[in-house]
């Protein structure tokens, strides 16, 4: 399994190598992208140099860590994305006949998806640290890498969720839709400054706020976070993403035996 | 992979598969009640198929459009979990190992390919290498026989993407038999080829089955296929089988028709001889159909003969095609009568 997925990798590479120009298309896509969101984070705190206690510094550093962690889940977990679409039209039927885990065999789909994110989101991310003053130590580097790897297994089980519910016959799209613009929005801003129905929302139905809010608490020396919770509360993120996309993983096994294909 | 002698390596008994799926009412009101009150209808694909299939056999599976074919395949693939019955392929139920069955079974689907879109053959031949973990110079050999005999050489590095459908096929079939599987099921691998494909493809089938013994389940609506590679038949219509054993059988039973083409030496209008019905005549050839068991075809002969003005005669002994038609039309009599 470990030499298919090093192939993989190595086929994916080349291909990179070989599209040079739709690399950094992308690479320049994915640049605007987050530097547009850091941007407007920085017109509004032109207005207001705190936020709920928060300063632009440790925003940056936010938004950082979820990058980060979004960034790792679109580079090794992009291809969960197009599940519903191979569901829809029989083309789930190949996952079957290898002698690998469907998933597994799901996400080594070659399709021109690139680290170019998660390289940019590392990066920033070493930025942010320094920018945000977080006190290095081994140790923090370590519980940083937790959380960004944890980040992204909250990332995978939540969208692994949602293409699950496919094997159903329910149109996710909507529902994908919304999900995504959901964490887009809400992992900006300290969730503090939302309503108590968002910030239960953000921790412990769609638990966002694990990838980057806690943590970053925590990592910065904050006292309180929402509801009163300790920030230590941040070093759950890579058990709570284990645990979400361990769970999704279960409801995908149930859901493939459930799957129809059609009839041509 | 060894299994004791004398279980047949594929085995199902009454296996079903009924498909259900969410009837959509007319109308914003039935879409809410489909919401919470979802109706179901159910279409049964497979009706209780039972058939035993030995080490390799090379099975011809065929039927009318939506009898099933398609459908237990991918039973048998490990695709789909049957809604009854049992099946087992060399001691494994599919569904339920599906990764052991898989390393067992090669597949290839003409409707649809498994190949990645974007990567040339080569490199979804390396990652099947990988995946299988065939060491370096068996893949190698594999890899340089299955070039040379689907004459694969021009497009190896062609992204898949561009290849035509006649090639794709062929990086298809490489695909499926890189690893060497005792089963190879097909359906229906030469849609839409043209004569030279096919003909590339039924060689390459014919020659797995006899030098490796793959066991190969062919499904198709080319009778040439069957026919060319085929020696037992099963045939299914509306999900059950209604025949299964040798070509040869079905012919005897079902191919009564047999034609005589007569050439005459000079024009002659509205031919006729007792005991024979005209099917097509244009002057100089006629085609009389008759019944092989009530007509013998030495009187025919004779009669024509000795009525007209004969130049060739020829006697057509019935083909497959024309058989399955009939029976498509008319339905099978055979076992259903005898039972
Ligand atoms: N995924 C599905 N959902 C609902 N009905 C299906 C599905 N797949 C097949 N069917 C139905 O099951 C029946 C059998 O289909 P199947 O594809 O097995 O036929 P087939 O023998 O392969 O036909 P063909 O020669 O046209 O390929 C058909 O009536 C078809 O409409
Ligand atoms: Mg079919």
């Amino acid at each position: 399994m470990l030499a298919a997925y090093l192939q993989y990798w190595k086929i994916n590479l080349l291909t990179m190598a070989e599209y040079r120009a739709d690399f950094f298309m992308w690479l320049g896509f994915t640049i605007v992208y987050h530097g547009t969101a850091l941007a407007a984070l920085a017109v509004t705190m032109m207005r207001f140099p705190s936020m709920n206690g928060w300063s632009l510094r440790e925003m940056f550093f936010l938004y950082a860590l979820w990058m980060a962690a979004h960034e790792l889940h679109n580079a090794l977990f992009y291809n969960v994305m197009y599940v519903p679409e191979y569901i829809r039209e029989g083309r789930f039927d190949r996952f079957f006949v290898r002698p690998f885990d469907t998933l597994f065999q799901v996400l080594t789909v070659p399709s021109r998806t690139f680290p170019d994110g998660f390289i940019l989101g590392v990066v920033t991310l070493a930025i942010a640290t320094g920018v945000a003053h977080v006190h290095l130590s081994l140790q923090t580097v370590l519980v940083i890498a937790a959380v960004v790897c944890g980040g992204a297994g909250i990332d995978l089980g939540i969208s692994l969720f949602v293409a699950s519910l496919s094997f159903w016959t329910i149109r996710v799209d909507t529902l994908r839709w919304a999900v995504m613009s959901l964490e887009q929005d809400f992992t900006r801003y300290p969730i503090s400054i939302y309503t108590r129905a968002v910030r239960v929302v953000l921790a412990y139905i769609l638990p966002f706020a694990f990838m980057n809010y806690f943590p970053a608490s925590y990592l910065l020396g904050k006292h309180d976070a929402a509801f009163g919770l300790s920030p230590q509360v941040g070093l759950l993120t890579p058990l709570i993403g284990l645990l979400w996309s361990g769970c999704s993983y279960l409801f995908w096994r149930i859901g493939i035996n459930r799957y129809q294909g059609t009839g041509s | 992979m060894a299994k004791s002698l004398g279980v047949p390596l594929i085995v199902t008994r009454e296996l079903r598969k009924v498909f259900r799926s969410a009837k959509r009412s007319p109308g914003p009101l039935g879409a809410l009640r489909g919401l919470f009150a979802p109706v179901y209808e159910d279409r049964v694909a497979v009706a209780g198929v039972s058939m035993e299939i030995e080490r390799g056999e090379l099975v011809g599976y065929i039927g009318p459009n939506g009898a099933g074919k398609s459908t237990t395949i991918k039973m048998l693939t490990g695709i789909l979990v049957p809604s009854g019955g049992e099946i087992a392929v060399a001691g494994i139920v599919p569904h339920r190992k599906r990764r052991e069955n898989a390393r067992n079974i090669g597949v290839v689907f003409g409707q649809r390919t498994q190949l990645s879109w974007d990567l040339p053959l080569v490199d979804s031949f390396e990652l099947l290498r990988a995946i299988y973990g065939i060491p370096a110079d068996r893949y190698r050999r594999s890899l340089d026989d299955f070039v040379e005999l689907l004459e694969m050489g021009d497009f190896l590095r062609t992204p898949v993407s561009q290849l035509s459908l006649g090639q794709r096929m062929r990086g298809d079939f490489a695909a499926a038999m890189l690893h060497e599987p005792p089963i190879l099921y097909l359906d229906e691998p030469t849609i839409g080829l043209d004569v030279v494909a096919k003909e590339a493809i039924r060689t390459f089938v014919e020659r797995v089955n006899r030098e490796q013994g793959t066991t190969v389940i062919l499904t198709t609506h080319d009778l040439a296929d069957v026919e060319r590679l085929c020696r037992r038949i099963v045939l299914i219509d509306r999900g059950r089988i209604i025949f299964d054993g040798p070509i040869e059988r079905i012919k005897n039973e079902y191919g009564r028709e047999r034609t005589l083409v007569v050439r005459f030496t000079e024009p002659t209008s509205a031919p006729a001889i007792p005991g024979a019905r005209l099917e097509a005549s244009d002057g100089i050839t006629a085609r009389f159909v008759f019944d092989r068991a009530s007509q013998r075809a030495d009187r025919l002969v004779r009669e024509v003969s000795e009525r007209y003005s004969v130049e060739d005669i020829a006697i057509e002994e019935p083909e497959l095609e024309g058989i399955i038609r009939h029976i498509y039309t008319q339905g099978y009599a055979g076992e259903e009568r005898s039972a």
